[in-house]
């Protein structure tokens, strides 16, 4: 009884934490993409609550005694090297609350979010030509920015003075400092109220109740064996565009295995490091963080989309996964200083890998690849002679499942929003043309990946353009017969006198008043041959301005007739078609496709070794 | 003070429709007088239980049918039809390149990291092909960017036609700053396809965020033909009811009345008519108690709601959602969790126990009901416990005690505990789930939930009343006489209120405060004309300004008030500070006197109100001060489980109908009244006050 009251106020306190945060942030990055996360952990510094991924509190512990930790202490840290993996790049700032009973530490309260800016070579802090972390920002270890109640008025005017937007940095850290605190009573009080011997050993049934879960929702899926898989960020922004691989073998053991049931994830394959700044380091603490950061992949394996939105993922998950990383000097085990600042892509892809490899293991039941993270944005002096940094995180289609078609423009970060035309029009100086999908981009698929965005600015005075993204080459891969969605492309004047296509890494692309950016977003991966799409739908789909009348042809093989309301397809051209099409491509092994972009980065080849079933 | 539109007759009733039952209450404005009745609701035809309600009510008072002086009235009708998520075939206009707004929404996914791999999205409210985009452009600021393309307006209004799409949303963007192609869109729909019903963004909310603002236009569009319907159908039985007909209100979502007619315009305003109601009838119950600040606990068959209000006034949201739908329109704020009397106790795949959301209901209901239940619920765990008595309504409905004893038992055996732990074990969960509900309101407004009088009603608000008290340190509740009729009473305890709103975002440092006068005025002037046709005399007319601010660089705003009379420099450096505040009590801390830390405005708001006479509460006639607490008398006793470890004890049974002023009840006991039961645990004292509340407090913290 007392576990499910633990585990309802410990949801419920996450839940007031983040809401607190939410309302009162300033960086666009916290208060509309939602890129911040609060989490409770115990003493033994295991993650209790599960909707989220958070950081870790080990780096704190590790430099600062528990038994010292006094009621009203802060602690802040950032540094990605000194963060035991828990921190990915510079302007995700940390801080950790302490939670007292009987005089002692019983948990810690954390909140860690992306700030605008924590300085470094460019506005925003995310260089994309870095070639070292000392490029990225100001560095904090672990330090106590509130002793006892007390803030630490130095360290936070170092951190200030070092950042370019010094106000909300003030105010975002502010917001993130009161909430835990406010996060730490009510948790403080739980402990009060039950006394820390029953909490704790709420605690510990929290967490064995998810392994449970997990074995026998999850692991019972995979069948006892090994598979291989890899996919690759396509550039670094330092190197010219090549396939930085991320490989995992996926070993299933059975119960006869002296380690016993589990999921070992060998890292060996992966590329060497970076020289930019895509590296990740996931090789600290037994990789605890990159464990709780892939485990919801994991989900997809349950019963039914219902069931696998109610499985938390908690420290419960950490005993069922083992992680084998390579030597120093990879993209997952980077020697300081490399940078990091754009490691969201290596960690991104990641999840998909574990996808692919997955979908390998079970006969193709997991879901279609999706890419949700990229910044674009603006910045310059407007209208009114202020400077100003537009920044947005648009999100893309979501890859296509044995269920489900994907979905259009849905971010994997829960409650990340985009940003209302009618809110950015009266800050910054441009109009919003179209903020629509883009077209044909969902993989074709039996069942179809979703579409991406396509958003038209026009910009009203001269501006520079930034774009951090990734899978402008690759594309989202279809799995199982299903086709690669389309990628990320961003195009300045469009159809004008001086239409040029930007490169997805840029930091600084200049851009005249009067002219419009157009940016499209990745379309998600198909699942399933495209050629046993039911026509109805495809017919929908054209209706609903999600397929063109030629890509109804071309990827799905249906035979349109008439038009605007009267659109129907012609059954007997379908399957004629239709026949046509699969006798001329044959037979294929290839379990993949990771579309034409492949090739270019390849040598040619058209599939990996690894893409065969 | 004046009653509005006057008429002769000096009663003013207040009906409450409800899934089971319509309860009636009537105030006699000459005589004081207050009386109550319930008859069945009818669901096929809810006006015919409306006017039979009326009926009897009128028949309990001796009075005619010309001495009604107004009739006010809670609807679940768009409630309903947003819950069950009926809305119906429905057409969208919107700008050329925006068509997708619906499709794309936030882009955000529900609930937890990684669910968009297997997410599948609700369907839209519009599909895509029933949505038209024409060109024409505001900017921010109101002015006109591209104009109005009259011709492709034309095109989409006479396809909607030949389509046969009668039910129109219609949202342009920055109409909030200027309405003028809203309104052409308007004058050409009514010209192309005059039997459309059309909702324009402008009317419905005047506030920036086109997603947001679409959504609520659509949900008003869609329930407009419903809750039009029904409101007329009643209105027509009203005018022909009494000669020269009776005045009829109706209750909204932020805590007003409005007159039938000015209602079906803006439909989507009665969404959270119901509990709106609730919440003010037990804040006006409680405050004549000498309570100020209050939380409300509505508890029914499937869920409960709960909402705060301070000195009379509940607490309002723009933020809300009805169903799958959000609504920006401001509402009351409540929280509904799925913890009512029908919730359902189950094990989940990791063999824990967890009570609700799914509900019996009363359709097949609780084991105890014995009507084809098949699932343990709240209800049995009370009736197995002896919490409740073995039958419902004072008698009318025996229950099947064994019944709620054999699934609990097999629950038990599942769970390896007895039955009483099983039992206790259930509203234990359950009242954190209600607990937690209070707690979310008031922390996130910064409140401390231990300074605040719980309001307990409705079938099963009562019920776990005590540990509520102990899980949230609460050390008073308040339970009405006839909780099952406070939301009928609240209907009378309310003002005629409409509320208009402008965006204007502006830096304080760039305020000009004769602009700032000038919107107000402009949104004074429109709330000054509803008024009038609201029948109020201008010196009646009251209207309350407040505006949202917030820190430059934030996306929510917080909501302080604007004083009355001219506005200067001073007025709105008052404004700021009063936002300082806010914020600082909110979320602990605030920027004031930082002047690298700007404030910006954001929205304008004017509540227009006019003022209603207010039930009064009589002081029952025997005092409580009159003489010390002496120990009421039960009318029997049974033994009930508090306390699984303690097993049964025997416990006096207090009937509530014979308990007066100065009479306290000690627990371990039980108070029952028709519909509602009151149990008393071991360590608590209930106090009848001179209003016939029950009062409960600790014993061990008694003076």
């Amino acid at each position: 009884m007392l576990v499910e009251i633990v585990q309802g106020s410990l949801a419920s306190i996450e839940h007031e934490v983040e809401t607190a945060i939410a309302r009162t942030s300033r960086s666009p990055m916290i208060r509309d993409a939602h890129d911040f996360r609060a989490g409770i952990h115990d003493r033994l510094l295991r993650k209790l609550t599960g909707r989220s991924y958070s950081a870790l509190v080990h780096p704190v512990a590790r430099d600062f005694p528990l038994a010292e930790m006094r009621p009203g202490d802060v602690f802040f840290h950032n540094d990605v090297y000194r963060s035991e993996g828990g921190i990915g790049h510079l302007p995700d700032l940390c801080v950790t609350v302490p939670v007292f009973a009987g005089g002692r530490v019983v948990a810690f309260v954390q909140a860690f979010g992306h700030h605008d800016d924590i300085g470094g070579a460019v506005p925003g802090s995310m260089p994309s030509a870095a070639t070292s972390v000392y490029e990225e920002g100001l560095m904090v270890p672990p330090i106590r920015l509130w002793d006892a109640g007390t803030p630490n008025r130095a360290a936070l005017a170092i951190m200030t003075r070092n950042s370019r937007m010094p106000e909300s940095l003030a105010a975002d850290l502010d917001a993130e400092c009161s909430a835990c605190l406010m996060g730490a009573r009510r948790l403080g009080e739980l402990f009060e109220r039950y006394g820390v011997e029953a909490v704790e050993a709420c605690f510990d049934a929290i967490i064995d109740r998810t392994t449970q879960t997990y074995q026998r929702e999850i692991l019972a899926k995979i069948p006892v064996g090994s598979w291989v898989w890899e996919d690759y960020a396509e550039h670094d922004g330092v190197d010219e565009p090549m396939l930085h691989t991320q490989r995992i073998t996926l070993t299933r053991t059975g119960p006869e295995d002296p380690g016993g049931e589990r999921v070992i994830l060998d890292f060996a394959g992966t590329s060497p490091q970076a020289k930019g700044p895509i590296n990740h380091c996931g090789d600290y603490s037994d990789g605890v963080f990159l464990k709780k950061w892939l485990a919801p992949i994991l989900r997809n394996l349950a019963d039914t989309p219902e069931r696998m939105a109610e499985l938390d993922v908690n420290e419960g998950v950490v005993p069922l996964i083992e992680m084998r990383f390579p030597p120093k000097g990879t993209l997952l085990t980077p020697e300081f200083p490399a940078p990091t600042n754009a490691r969201t892509f290596v960690i991104l892809r990641l999840l998909g890998v574990l996808a692919g490899v997955l979908a390998k293991a079970v006969d193709g039941r997991m879901p279609a690849d999706q890419e949700t993270i990229r910044y674009t944005g603006v910045y310059g002096i407007d209208l009114a002679g202020r400077p100003y940094l537009m920044r947005e995180v648009l999100g893309g289609g979501s890859g296509g499942r044995y269920y489900a078609d994907g979905e259009d423009t849905i971010h994997v970060v829960p409650d990340s929003r985009n940003l209302p035309t009618e809110f950015t029009e009266s800050r910054f100086p441009f109009v919003v043309e179209s903020l629509s999908v883009a077209v044909d981009s969902g993989g074709p698929g039996k069942f179809r990946g979703g579409l991406g965005y396509e958003k038209q600015l026009r910009m009203l005075a001269d501006a520079h353009f930034m774009s951090i993204a990734d899978r402008s080459i690759l594309a989202c891969w279809g799995v199982n017969g299903g086709l690669a969605g389309r990628p990320f492309a961003v195009v300045v004047d469009p159809g004008g006198p001086d239409e040029r296509t930007v490169d997805a890494l840029a930091d600084a692309e200049p851009v005249r008043a009067g002219e419009v950016i157009r940016i499209r977003t990745t379309g998600g991966g198909g699942w399933g041959d495209p050629l046993e799409r039911d026509p109805a739908l495809v017919v929908r789909d054209v209706r609903w301005a999600k397929v063109s009348s030629d890509g109804a042809r071309d990827d799905y093989g249906v035979v349109l007739t008439g038009s605007g309301d009267e659109l129907a397809y012609d059954a007997g051209a379908t399957a004629a078609l239709r026949a046509d099409r699969i006798a001329e491509r044959g037979e294929s092994e290839v379990f993949f496709d990771r579309g034409p972009g492949y090739a270019t980065l390849a040598d040619g080849a058209t599939h990996a070794a690894v893409d065969v079933r | 003070m004046t009653s509005g539109p006057s008429r002769a007759g000096s009663l003013r009733i207040g009906i409450d429709t409800g899934g089971t039952f319509t309860d009636v209450v009537a105030f006699d404005e000459a005589s004081g007088a207050l009386l109550t009745t319930k008859t069945p609701s009818t669901p096929h035809d809810p006006a015919e239980g409306f006017l039979a309600g009326i009926d009897k009510i009128l028949a309990a008072s001796g009075a005619a049918r010309d001495a009604i002086a107004a009739v006010s009235h809670g609807t679940t009708v768009a409630t309903n039809q947003l819950l069950e998520g009926h809305v119906g075939r429905l057409g969208f206009i919107t700008n050329t390149g925006y068509e997708s707004v619906l499709e794309i929404a936030r882009q955000s996914v529900p609930d937890g990291y990684g669910n968009s791999y297997f997410w599948v999205k609700p369907d839209r409210i519009v599909p895509r092909d029933r949505v038209k985009g024409v060109g024409g452009r505001m900017t921010w600021t109101g002015d006109e960017l591209r104009p109005f393309d009259v011709d492709e307006a034309r095109t989409a209004a006479q396809w909607f036609r030949e389509q046969g799409i009668d039910t129109l949303g219609v949202c342009f963007l920055h109409s909030y700053a200027n309405p003028a192609h809203e309104q052409a869109m308007r004058a050409i729909l009514a010209e192309e396809h005059p039997d459309a019903v059309v909702s324009i963004s402008s009317e419905v909310l005047r506030e920036y965020r086109e997603y947001e603002r679409s959504m609520t236009t659509l949900v008003d569009a869609a329930v407009k033909p419903k809750v039009a319907a029904y409101v007329r159908r009643i209105a027509h039985s009203l005018e022909e009811y009494a000669d020269g007909g009776v005045p009829f209100y109706v209750m909204k979502s932020n805590g007003g009345v409005l007159s039938a007619t000015e209602v079906v315009n803006q439909p989507i305003s009665t969404v959270l008519s119901g509990p709106a109601a609730g919440a003010l009838g037990a804040a006006l119950i409680a405050s004549v108690a000498g309570f100020d600040r209050v939380l409300t606990c509505d508890g029914g068959g499937t869920s409960t709601d709960v909402s705060v209000v301070i000195d009379g006034e509940p607490t309002l949201t723009t933020e809300g959602s009805v169903g799958a739908y959000p609504s920006k329109i401001p509402m009351i704020d409540v929280v509904t969790v799925g913890a009512g009397g029908g919730s359902i106790a189950w094990l989940s795949p990791e063999g824990t126990l967890k009570v609700g959301p799914q509900s019996a209901g009363a359709d097949p209901g609780p084991l105890c009901y014995a009507t084809g239940g098949t699932d343990v619920t709240i209800t049995d765990a009370h009736v197995v416990l002896g919490r409740i008595p073995p039958h419902l309504l004072g008698g009318e409905i025996p229950l099947d005690v064994d019944a709620a004893r054999k699934g609990i038992e097999a629950l038990a055996g599942r769970l390896g505990m007895s039955v009483e732990e099983t039992a206790t074990g259930v509203l234990e969960i359950s009242a954190w789930n209600q607990a937690n509900a209070l707690r979310q309101i008031t922390v996130k407004r910064g409140l401390d939930v231990r300074d605040f009088t719980l309001t307990t009603f409705g079938g099963s608000g009562s019920l776990l009343l005590c540990r509520l008290m102990d899980v949230l340190g609460i050390p008073t509740v308040l339970v009405p006489p006839n909780p099952g009729n406070v939301s009928a009473f609240g209907l009378l305890t309310v003002d005629v209120k409409n509320d208009y709103v402008q965006t204007a975002v502006r830096l304080a440092t760039d305020l000009d405060a004769r602009e700032v006068e000038d919107l107000y005025g402009g949104l004074a002037e429109r709330a000054s004309l509803a008024l009038e046709a609201e029948g109020f005399a201008p010196a009646d007319r009251r209207f309350v300004r407040t505006a949202d601010l917030r820190y430059f660089g934030q996306a929510f705003e917080v909501r302080v008030p604007v004083p009355e009379g001219p506005l200067d420099a001073g007025a709105l450096d008052e404004v700021a500070a009063a936002f300082h505040a806010e914020h600082r009590t909110l979320y602990g801390y605030d920027f004031a006197g930082d002047d690298s830390q700007q404030v910006e405005w954001v929205n304008l708001r004017v509540s227009g109100i006019g003022p209603l006479r207010r039930p009064t509460i009589r002081r029952h006639e025997r005092e409580a001060s009159a003489s010390p607490s002496r120990p009421a008398t039960p009318s029997s006793r049974r033994p009930v489980c508090f306390d699984a470890e303690q097993g049964y004890e025997d416990s006096g049974v207090y009937d509530r109908a014979t308990l007066l002023p100065g009479e306290e009840v000690r627990g371990p006991a039980v108070i029952e009244e028709y519909g509602s039961t009151v149990p008393i645990h071991p360590g608590f004292v209930a106090r009848i006050d001179t209003y016939l509340n029950v009062i409960v407090t600790r014993e061990d913290e008694e003076k």
